[in-house]
């Protein structure tokens, strides 16, 4: 630069740099998408440093905690509990927290695809016109009966869409299923309680007011029915300070997370629960000296006691534990209801609660608060439900499958061959937002929006004193060219003309979410109300949701539980093999977490290991076998095999071996794949009597491979097992 | 050299066969033999330094280039092991560097007159191995590019390196003791580098001309040189020891069990002359053995009066080995207890006893014995399982005792990584300046020599032939 | 001449002068070891994951971790109450006085044990130093691919290769509420905010607040007698006081 650069030509280059500059700015062909404004009235989510919260629901699971989302500049920053939500208080799990990155997941379905053909890579983006004219099509062009909804446990406002649509259509109803409702063996509960107390309904078990918790199986603190509630209740047991330490026994052959807090932790035997339990009830039942309820009279506590290999002296102590106690409550659940006699542990367990007499009572068994806009309890479906769909399947009577929420070719025994019954199945179309096993068989994927991009609503079906209808909003807008599945539908709908159209006269998602919740705003006892729909729906989506302020718990009319009588029959086990079989639920990845890196970096909560799947075995069956940590063995069923490597495990059995469910992806992302194995291959098909999964009935083989598969693990097989020591 | 010994009877023969100080040569020779070792290259020796340039450039710059670009990931090092190899490779070479100046200096202030031919040997291996100190130091460090930020120099912000860390206590230390021993390796080399100017010619004699700053040999430059030489040799003792001492405050001032010791300075010093005399053994083999006329200046004689210190030393550090175990086990400390226990049964457990019997037993079993001491390739096997010995010592010290701690649910194992290349490149980096060195400067202090051969004398009272010392200045 | 007496003196006048500010009552008995801390601390603090194999070499990042032993031998066997391990936040803390850079300092507005992270040159003193082993070292520049970024909590460092780094107590929460608390005129109230794991607990197993004010929870807490805190003996005054059992 010259030294005579004058200020007249510095004025001179100003002006053509800034004229090119508006140049650029004003005509580019960014500013057809910006709307300017004053730069004093930013939206709210943009102001610089400023977080902005946003109430919604997780729906990493079915429970429906609600969430308090912070987001800055258009990013979701951090999930958070929603402190006036009832049911979760303010409080998240490990899942809960990790939803961000499901959102932000790098293996999103980032644009709806139409597959070459099943199971392959090649695929085409559509644009979401001709995808929802594929919709269309799909509801024209066949019968309704030929035509079913798979979905997931969540959202419930997806699922009332749905039915409505299929009640108004004559399409098959929709029909739900989740791994986790498998697992918790949802339709058992609801079955016993029917058979009990004369209503479907789902038990709600007041731990928190207890003093003494029997736990036959329930895996409460973990990933049962609603966990975050759960730990509340927990946490009131254990209360010392405000009323009397309350103790906690676990009744299971594998210690779960739960079972590792509990007090006294009972290995009986597989299948011998309903006998425990009548024999508790009898002798309790003896030591009050009163008249022997005929529930109990028939069993007997020697044969108990040999048969589930707890000595007499501790049942007995245990009884007396239970009588003894002003707050008694005994809960089933998990694995021992996954059995054949399932339905008969769930009901002597409930039963033993009358020797307590708590029904309805602080401390004892109540139903769950229906939610507000809900008028009977809706239980997902059973395995042996999924069954008959699987054989409609077969049988070619379904001829478009819509599939949102639920991964049946991951979540659904690999025995009951929901993937062979889709190869009948013309057109399958997935609403997955991850590229998932059964994404991957759809002849399409409509990427529905992530849980926080989304609207919608979920019903709290347990867990909470009061009724609650937690409510989601978009927490952010949607990061892909995804569409929500409510949107997609209604607008098909529109498009396919007809009876279609008049099921869903809707504009959109939000207006059916209004007409769902409008019968709300005059109810009495709600946490708000409004004159008007959309103030109402502003207040709604605020808040988190609506809920009732009164507790509405339904009490179990317990009068002549005792006065029947119980199967003490032990569960029986299909297969060979010589180990009784534990498939447990992981309680940081669960069906749908494995695909979040830093869920698979948790350090599971019994055995630390992170990244993988292990077998779970009694160090003296180990060492009989000759089998070392992290030795790979082959497990053996009559359904199918698989192979992980060992975790030596002081709390389990000697004749049982465990393997925690959540890995073994072949699909879902670069995080869940190709890692680990999934137990649900070597479930045969056996169900109990109120048609749930016997997923704890069966027995395997073990053999020994001769490989190693190091485990990552937290803890330090030196410090806490003291191997490599120099001391064994 | 037939000639001069032509009327000396048998045990005048056998004196000046034994003893350097005894067989003098003429001062012309004794120049042109040092001059000629310079300069006499075989191809083994390009074969050899190719062969190290090749592993210094892939284990020391291409390895350390990965670890700079990919994080300390690709080594070994993980909780609770936080410190490796790295770390022994520092106290390794930093106790190698030791013997130099403990051979030079100790024994120059004692006047023990064996030191003579091999002082500069001794002293090259003080700043070579601190040089690789310095390299393993760094390697260490997380984020090595910001290593100047432990320098004291002054900044807007007024930050200073935190006195209190024994860290900065050692960098302190370290710095000094390499300037210093530097200084102290070129002050006795003046005259010999200026010998040698005299006597080459080409790039050669301006290298020299360069080093030998005008060094004339005048009374006035000869006092003093000796003055100074003196000053440094003095000086330098409290500085072997402290750097030494201060090392071992990076472990004595943790509070962890096992290195929470208070025996752990003078054990660490000695611990360094260990491995430091096993090194200059090892040295001092491979010099006689491999470069022309070394056969001359280093005799059997000389191998015997190291052997003879390294027996002592073997001994003393067993006594330092045995009084730290003492102390740590009756303090009782259930950890320090844990710790002791897992260094003889845990899975490292093979190497407490292979330091033992390497640092212990085979010196004692074999120094004792003046022949085999005197047998160079003896001496440099026991000098070179002493040198494994002591790397092994360092090496439970440091990752084996990390591994247990206070929180048993972190116990882990440490298992090498791409230390291994930057450990043998450090190693092949010292060998290659050494066989540098051993081309540039004259590796025997020829004026050191003359001067110990003019104060010996042998002379015959009667029928005995007796050596006769006159005192220098 | 110093006696005795004087030397204790001194002894309760320096862990006088070491009550922390803020400090933590970890209630062992109800923690489920459900692990929602942890990841609520991940997300909050941007910490990275590591991956199978190096989460398996002791390399993960966790600033909070939960140990659990055992007890006994099957069928009378016992899982010790989970323990949440996070930084102490040590009135005297070993780790402060071993780095050679000042990158692990005390802050004395807020008697905490802070990490400068653009200061750390890596030398790993202070993690060898601590007898809780709960500093996490970034052993490689740790890949978040893209859009997982987006996720990143702008008020917290995302740091690099070759640094500490661990439990700050969430100090950027600690300086939202003070900045917001200055600007309405008042001192912080108890329970307005508090940290990442303690906010996430479903067994609110974790009560975090401020340890100079005998009003707050935490103190109160703190005062019951069946407190404990870790490795007391050494000398580092630590801020976390733990439950251990019913």
């Amino acid at each position: 630069m010259s030294k005579n650069f004058s200020r007249r030509d510095f004025l001179k280059l100003a002006g053509v740099g800034a004229a090119t500059t508006a140049v650029l700015t004003g005509c580019g062909p960014a500013s057809r998408y910006v709307k300017r404004e004053p730069y004093m009235q930013m939206p709210e989510y943009n102001y610089n440093g400023q977080s902005t919260y946003y109430a919604t629901t997780c729906r990493e699971c079915a429970a429906g905690c609600g969430l308090v989302v912070r987001t800055s500049q258009g990013r979701a920053i951090k999930t958070e509990g929603n402190p006036n939500n009832p049911l979760n208080l303010g409080k998240t799990c490990a899942r809960g927290q990790a939803t961000l990155h499901g959102l932000y997941n790098p293996d999103r379905v980032t644009d709806s695809l139409k597959r070459d053909s099943r199971g392959s890579e090649s695929m085409q983006v559509m644009d979401w016109e001709s995808a929802i004219q594929v919709v269309a099509d799909a509801l024209k062009n066949n019968k309704p009966e030929e035509i079913a909804f798979l979905m997931g446990m969540a959202p419930d406002h997806l699922f009332d869409l749905a039915s409505d649509f299929a009640k108004a259509t004559g399409i098959n109803a929709p029909v739900r299923f989740g791994a986790l409702s498998m697992f918790e063996s949802r339709a058992t509960l609801s079955k016993a309680a029917k058979n009990l107390f004369g209503e479907a309904s789902l038990p709600f078990f007041d731990v928190g007011g207890a003093q003494v918790v029997f736990s036959f199986g329930a895996n409460f603190l973990e990933t049962w029915l609603s966990p975050v509630s759960y730990m509340r209740g927990f946490a009131g047991l254990r209360d010392g300070q405000t009323k009397k330490r309350g103790s906690l026994v676990q009744f299971e052959s594998r210690m779960s997370a739960t079972g590792g807090k509990a007090d006294e932790w009972i290995p009986l035997r597989p299948g011998s629960e309903a006998l425990v339990a009548l024999a508790i009830g009898r002798l309790v039942s003896e030591l009050r000296d009163g008249p022997m309820p005929r529930a109990f009279s028939s069993v007997d506590p020697l044969e108990a006691a040999s048969k589930s290999g707890i000595k007499l002296e501790t049942l007995e102590h245990l009884a007396g534990m239970f009588a003894n106690s002003s707050g008694a409550l005994a809960i089933p659940g998990g694995a021992a209801l996954g059995q054949s006699n399932g339905l008969a542990v769930a009901e002597s367990v409930l039963a033993l609660n009358a020797m307590s007499d708590n029904f309805g009572k602080p401390g004892g068994v109540y139903f769950s608060a229906l939610a507000p806009n809900q008028t009977e309890y809706q239980g997902p479906a059973s395995a042996k439900e999924m069954r008959e769909l699987v054989q409609k399947m077969y049988d070619g009577k379904i001829k478009v499958l819509f599939v949102h929420g639920v991964n049946p070719l991951f979540e659904l025994p690999t025995s009951l061959e929901f993937g062979g019954a889709s190869k009948y199945v013309s057109q399958i179309i997935s609403f997955a937002t991850f590229p998932d096993e059964t994404a991957r068989e759809a002849d399409f994927v409509f990427p529905d929006h992530h849980g926080l991009e989304s609207w919608g609503y979920q019903r709290v079906a347990t867990g909470s004193a009061k009724p609650v209808l937690s409510g989601a909003q978009p927490v952010v807008s949607p990061y892909y060219n995804t569409r929500a599945t409510a949107d997609v539908l209604i607008t098909a709908a529109q498009l396919a003309g007809g009876k279609f159209a008049q099921a869903l006269p809707f504009k959109d998602e939000v207006e059916f979410l209004q007409s769902k919740v409008t019968s709300l705003m005059s109810e009495a006892d709600g946490s708000i109300s409004a004159p008007d729909i959309l103030t109402f729906m502003a207040y709604f989506q605020q808040h988190g949701g609506y809920w009732k302020l009164s507790d509405a718990r339904g009490i179990p009319n317990a009068a002549d539980v005792l006065n029947r009588s119980f199967s003490a029959q032990e569960a029986e086990f299909a297969g060979e093999g010589e180990f009784f079989f534990v498939p447990f639920v992981s309680p940081t990845l669960a069906e749908a977490g494995a695909n979040k890196p830093w869920l698979q970096e948790l350090p599971d909560p019994t055995t630390t290991v992170m990244w993988n799947t292990w077998v779970e075995m009694n160090p003296v069956t180990a060492h009989e076998l000759g089998i070392e940590n992290d030795d790979v063995v082959k497990i053996v069923s009559e359904a199918g095999e698989l192979e992980a490597a060992v975790y030596v495990y002081p709390a389990i059995r000697p004749d049982t071996i465990a393997i925690p469910f959540g890995q073994g992806h072949t699909a879902f992302g670069r995080y869940a794949e190709k890692r680990g194995v999934n137990p649900v291959d070597l479930l045969g098909q056996h169900f109990n009597e109120a048609g749930d999964l016997a997923f704890a009935g069966m027995k395997v083989k073990v053999e020994k491979t001769g490989k190693k598969k190091p485990l990552s693990r937290l803890e330090s097989l030196m410090g806490v097992y003291g191997i490599g020591l120099g001391e064994e | 050299m037939a000639e001069h010994n032509k009327h000396t009877d048998h045990a005048e023969a056998h004196f000046r066969e034994k003893h350097l100080m005894l067989d003098p040569l003429p001062r012309g020779q004794m120049n042109e033999m040092v001059m000629e070792s310079m300069h006499t290259t075989s191809w083994k020796f390009w074969v050899v330094f190719a062969g190290l340039s090749v592993v210094v450039a892939y284990g020391l710059f291409y390895s350390w280039g990965v670890m700079i670009a990919e994080g300390l990931g690709v080594a070994g090092v993980n909780r609770p092991s936080y410190w490796g190899i790295f770390l022994v490779n520092t106290v390794f070479w930093i106790g190698i560097s030791h013997a130099g100046t403990f051979i030079s200096a100790i024994l120059r202030v004692f006047k023990a007159e064996f030191r003579r031919p091999f002082t500069r040997a001794a002293e090259l291996m003080t700043t070579f191995g601190l040089i690789q100190a310095g390299f393993s130091i760094l390697m260490h460090m997380g984020r090595v590019w910001l290593s100047y930020w432990l320098m004291p120099y002054p900044n807007q912000r007024m930050l200073w390196p935190n006195l209190h860390s024994p860290l900065t206590w050692d960098l302190l230390a370290i710095t000094t003791y390499l300037l210093s021993s530097t200084m102290y390796l070129f002050l006795p080399l003046i005259p010999d580098v200026a010998m040698a100017r005299d006597r080459s010619s080409g790039w050669r004699k301006t290298f020299y001309k360069i080093l030998a700053l005008g060094f004339r040999g005048t009374e006035g430059e000869w006092t003093h040189l000796r003055n100074a030489m003196n000053i440094f040799a003095f000086a330098i003792i409290p500085v072997m020891f402290s750097v030494h001492t201060i090392v071992s405050w990076d472990f004595a001032a943790a509070t962890r069990p096992g290195w929470n010791s208070t025996i752990f300075g003078p054990y660490f010093v000695v611990g360094a002359l260990h491995s430091g005399m096993g090194a200059v053994v090892m040295v001092l083999v491979v010099v006689r053995g491999t470069m022309k006329n070394m056969k001359y200046f280093i005799r059997p004689e000389h191998f015997e009066a190291i052997g003879r210190l390294m027996l002592i030393i073997s001994m003393t550090w067993a006594y330092f080995f045995f009084n730290d175990y003492m102390v740590q086990w009756y303090g009782g400390d259930k950890w320090t207890k844990q710790l002791l226990h897992f260094h003889e049964a845990g899975p490292m457990g093979w190497m407490w006893f292979v330091m033992l019997i390497f640092n212990v037993a085979i010196p004692w079993a074999v120094l004792w014995n003046a022949r085999w001491r005197a047998t160079p390739w003896i001496v440099f096997s026991v000098g070179l399982l002493i040198n494994v010995g002591m790397w092994f010592e360092r090496y439970i010290i440091i990752p084996v005792s990390l591994s247990i701690n206070r929180m048993p649910f972190t116990w882990r194992l440490y298992q090498p990584g791409i230390e291994i290349p930057l450990g043998i490149g450090t190693l092949a980096f010292f060998i290659l300046l050494y066989m540098t060195a051993s081309k540039l400067i004259p590796l025997i202090p020829v004026w050191e020599v003359q001067e110990g051969q003019m104060a010996h004398e042998l002379k015959k009272f009667g029928r005995e032939t007796v050596v006769t010392v006159s005192e220098l200045e | 001449m110093v006696t005795l007496a004087d030397l204790k003196i001194s002894e309760v006048k320096l862990s006088e002068e070491h009550v922390g500010k803020w400090g933590m009552v970890i209630d062992q008995d109800i923690c489920t070891g459900c692990q929602a801390c942890v990841a609520a601390c991940a997300m909050e603090n941007n910490i990275p994951f590591v991956g199978e194999e190096d989460s398996g070499y002791g390399r993960s990042m966790h600033w909070i971790r939960i140990e659990r032993f055992w007890e006994g031998e099957y069928p009378e066997v016992k899982m010790t109450p989970n323990q949440p391990m996070l930084c102490q936040q040590c009135g005297s803390a070993p780790c402060e006085p071993v780095c050679p850079a000042f990158a692990t300092v005390h802050s004395q507005a807020e008697k905490l044990n802070l990490q400068v992270y653009n200061r750390c040159i890596g030398t790993r003193y202070c993690a060898n130093n601590c007898p809780y082993q709960v500093r996490s070292f970034n052993w490689r520049d740790y890949e978040r691919p893209e859009p997982l970024p987006n996720q990143l909590n702008p008020d917290v460092t995302v740091r690099r290769r070759g640094i500490m780094e661990k439990c700050t107590f969430c100090i950027q929460r600690i300086l939202n509420a003070q900045d917001k608390a200055k600007a309405e005129g008042r001192e912080i109230m108890d329970g307005e905010f508090t940290t990442a794991c303690a906010q996430a607990c479903p067994a609110n197993a974790i009560t975090f607040g401020r340890m100079d004010d005998p009003e707050s929870l935490v103190s109160q807490l703190a005062k019951r007698s069946h407190g404990v805190k870790h490795l007391e003996e050494l000398g580092t005054l630590p801020n976390v006081t733990y439950f251990k059992g019913g």
